[in-house]
């Protein structure tokens, strides 16, 4: 039931939407908003909350929490990779193994896409169930060229809200952009109006303010790397962290239509909780 | 234009002094086939940073003993301080310094170089060499070694390029210019490292260039490069092979201004280096850089960088006025600024000159559409980057830009529909498809055809034409 009630709250933030979903297909007319949230106690993930534990403020007014699900909606997973030719060599190595673990840790339902970008930006492989398809693209890459990254987080983000179910997108670079067309803020404008949450390695000296802001307002994590020896456990503890996420869904009362609404998430019985800080509404 | 791997067969025997490797240096000029990546490139080519720093100063004296060949002091200021340091040579070495610099400048008959034997110290290759300068000198031209000097460092900075390995910075003559360069991949440095100054060298030739004259005017005129063709020629040459090459350097166009400060071209060159420091490659590896003390990176800000190319750009539209592509770029460089409204009507002009020529026009079509989403004409925008997207059909960036902005438009199907078609162009992966990908050295793409067109006087008469 779960799974079906989600679906419909995804379909949200934008007016009349056809949602298709396994073998249900419906449309809606709603205006929800939905947050993908973590509450964590001590580091550990807190389970079994209920849309009466939530407490969240849109712009400072207290909201209705009409619906919380936990786990049970399958994941779109959408991975952006960096094959610029800085990445060849051990990266490419590790990169290859951490994208194959991470398929490995796909369940029954999750789709997968690999997005990477070079000066191009290149479609591995659309949304598949099949985590083999998307093994096989990621192998099948090398790494040449200058870093779209920005261009290349703008593609998967659009490709990511394509599909009803969760968006979970991961963006690996191993440098600054040095080629996208897009603007960062243009693309950081979008996140605010995304439901994708972002989850970003990056790797070298010179920190991505691109990632750090994209992850920032799209309520996911940076990692901050200088090797890639671990990069499969990165990989493996987003998904994991992920699956650990409620989506909560609210639809807005007593706040303007447009413009930055600031989120604030609460959980009433205490808890560290991550959530997306806003998100930008209207024209 | 040819790739040199400099190899250690061609390097040549150590000099026993440094006026020995003057007196190599002269022959190499003899030898040189302007362009050709021949033997005496590859001698030139194998000296040192150290070994160059010291012949720099060396030649910069044969120079003031080409002008003046009764001189024996020689004083040489400290880059960058007020402070002088007097060059010695022994009098063995400056009695041959004089005799070279007579067969250079093309006066071994002259009273000053009959004083110090010059025809009887100099062999008969040095003597070839003083007879070619004395026919320049006789056709009104006293700079052959100038210039053919000139085309020799260039060659060595160009046709060896990337195969010169650096050496560790601090080493090196202090009294002449050092040069170091930093290699960038990816936007990240690579290397850091002292090259030797060829293209130094080659400017302080041309800054000794003096203007042709008639047979009636007696004596040596003072140098005067600004009133010589071929040194403009060569300043814009050289510094569009910089571009197209991504091999940067802003001392190069500085000198290029002092000496042409209202040439159109070369203030159009300065705003594209400007503008390319202001770039993302450049920026990133900026930042990335680990440098040694005392070293610094002659990169602003992006936004300093932007203001920087500007005001060359507009320099470049005053003196001429239909210059499409310093429009062009002047639009761009706006648009990057925030001042949408004034790239607007610059990206207009611009697409008003260049009519036929489709690239521009490409550029032209997609900077308005950034600046029309600027200013908020989203219809007019889109119709921009459609028309880019109709000019360039296999490049992504006005795709990009228009899925983008259906997005903005909170169109997600539209934003889809046109990632998709991202995707789709995709496949060749050419760095070809897009011009959007080497817009930054796009202003440089006649480099070859200004390269050959200078040295094509200078060619021997038994070499076939260029093509």
């Amino acid at each position: 039931m779960n799974a079906r009630v989600a679906l419909a709250a995804s379909a949200v933030v934008a007016g009349t939407i056809a949602v298709h979903a396994q073998n249900v297909s419906f449309s809606a007319k709603v205006e929800a908003v939905r947050v993908d949230v973590l509450v964590t106690d001590k580091g550990q993930p807190v389970r079994g909350l209920g849309p009466a534990d939530f407490e969240i403020l849109d712009n400072g007014v207290p909201q209705q929490v009409d619906l919380v699900s936990f786990e049970q909606i399958p994941l779109n997973v959408i991975l952006a990779l960096d094959m610029s030719k800085s990445v060849a060599g051990e990266r490419l190595d590790h990169l290859r193994t951490a994208g194959h673990a991470l398929m490995d840790g796909l369940t029954k339902g999750d789709q997968a896409a690999l997005v990477v970008f070079r000066d191009a930006v290149t479609l591995g492989t659309d949304l598949t169930p099949d985590a083999g398809v998307v093994r096989v693209a990621l192998d099948n890459e090398e790494p040449d060229g200058d870093t779209a990254l920005v261009d290349g987080s703008y593609a998967a983000m659009v490709l990511g809200e394509s599909d009803v179910g969760r968006a979970l997108l991961i963006v690996f670079s191993d440098g600054l952009d040095t080629s996208s067309w897009l603007h960062p803020d243009a693309v950081l404008e979008n996140a605010k109006r995304s439901d994708v949450v972002a989850y970003a390695v990056s790797i070298g000296r010179v920190k991505s303010e691109f990632l750090r802001d994209l992850t920032s307002f799209t309520g996911g994590r940076l990692f901050e790397i200088e090797r890639t020896a671990n990069l499969s456990s990165i990989f493996l503890s987003v998904l994991e962290e992920f699956r650990q996420r409620y989506l909560v869904s609210y639809t807005p009362c007593g706040v303007a239509k447009d413009g930055w609404h600031r989120l604030t998430v609460r959980v009433k019985r205490g808890g560290t909780v991550k959530a997306r800080p806003g998100y930008l509404a209207g024209s | 234009m040819l790739v040199l791997i400099v190899s250690a067969a061609g390097m040549a025997e150590q000099p026993a002094s440094r006026i020995d490797r003057v007196e190599q240096w002269l022959m190499a000029i003899l030898h040189h086939e302007p362009g050709q990546s021949d033997e005496a490139v590859e001698t030139v080519a194998s000296w040192s940073t150290h070994e160059m720093g010291t012949l720099w100063i060396d030649v910069r004296n044969l120079l003031l003993l080409m002008r003046n060949p009764g001189i024996a002091r020689f004083d040489v200021r400290h880059p960058g301080q007020g402070v002088t340091q007097p060059i010695r040579y022994t009098p063995v070495e400056l009695r041959r310094l004089h005799a070279l610099a007579c067969a250079a400048a093309g006066i071994v008959t002259r009273r000053e170089c009959l004083a110090v034997n010059a025809q009887t110290e100099l062999g008969p290759e040095l003597l070839r060499l003083a007879r070619l300068a004395t026919d320049a000198r006789l056709r009104g031209d006293d700079n052959y070694v100038l210039r053919r000097g000139a085309l020799l460092h260039t060659d060595v900075g160009m046709l060896t390029d990337g195969a010169t390995a650096t050496e560790p910075v601090g080493g090196g003559t202090s009294l002449a210019p050092q040069r170091i360069r930093m290699r960038i991949s990816d936007g990240r440095e690579t290397d850091l490292g002292q090259t030797a100054v060829h293209w130094e060298t080659a400017r302080l030739l041309l800054d000794h260039v003096t203007p042709r004259r008639s047979e009636a005017e007696a004596g040596a005129a003072r140098p005067a490069p600004a009133l010589d063709d071929m040194v403009r020629q060569w300043y814009r040459a050289t510094a569009a092979w910089m571009q197209w090459k991504e091999d940067h350097e802003t001392v190069h166009l500085d000198h290029a201004r002092e000496i042409f400060p209202n040439d159109p071209h070369i203030l159009f060159l300065s705003g594209c280096l400007h503008e390319t420091y202001s770039g993302s490659r450049i920026q990133s590896a900026a930042r990335s850089a680990v440098l040694p003390t005392g070293v610094t990176l002659d990169v602003g800000s992006d936004r300093a960088e932007l203001r920087k190319a500007e005001g060359f750009f507009r320099r470049a539209v005053e003196v001429k006025p239909d210059f499409s592509e310093a429009h062009l770029h002047l639009g761009r460089v706006l648009t990057r600024l925030g001042r949408h409204a004034d790239a607007v009507n610059e990206l207009t002009r611009a697409l008003a000159f260049v009519e036929e020529d489709e690239l521009l026009r490409f550029f032209g079509e997609l900077f308005l559409g950034a600046a029309q989403e600027g200013v908020g004409q989203l219809d007019a925008a889109a119709a921009s980057y459609t028309r880019a997207a109709e000019l360039q059909p296999g490049a992504q960036s006005p795709r990009i830009a228009l899925s983008a902005l259906a997005r903005r438009r909170r169109d997600r199907a539209g934003a889809l529909r046109d990632i998709r078609r991202v995707f789709e162009l995709s496949s060749s992966g050419s760095r070809e498809d897009d011009p959007w990908w080497v817009y930054h050295v796009t202003q440089a793409r006649n480099a070859d055809e200004l390269f050959d067109d200078l040295i094509r006087p200078f060619l021997s008469a038994s070499e076939p034409e260029r093509p």
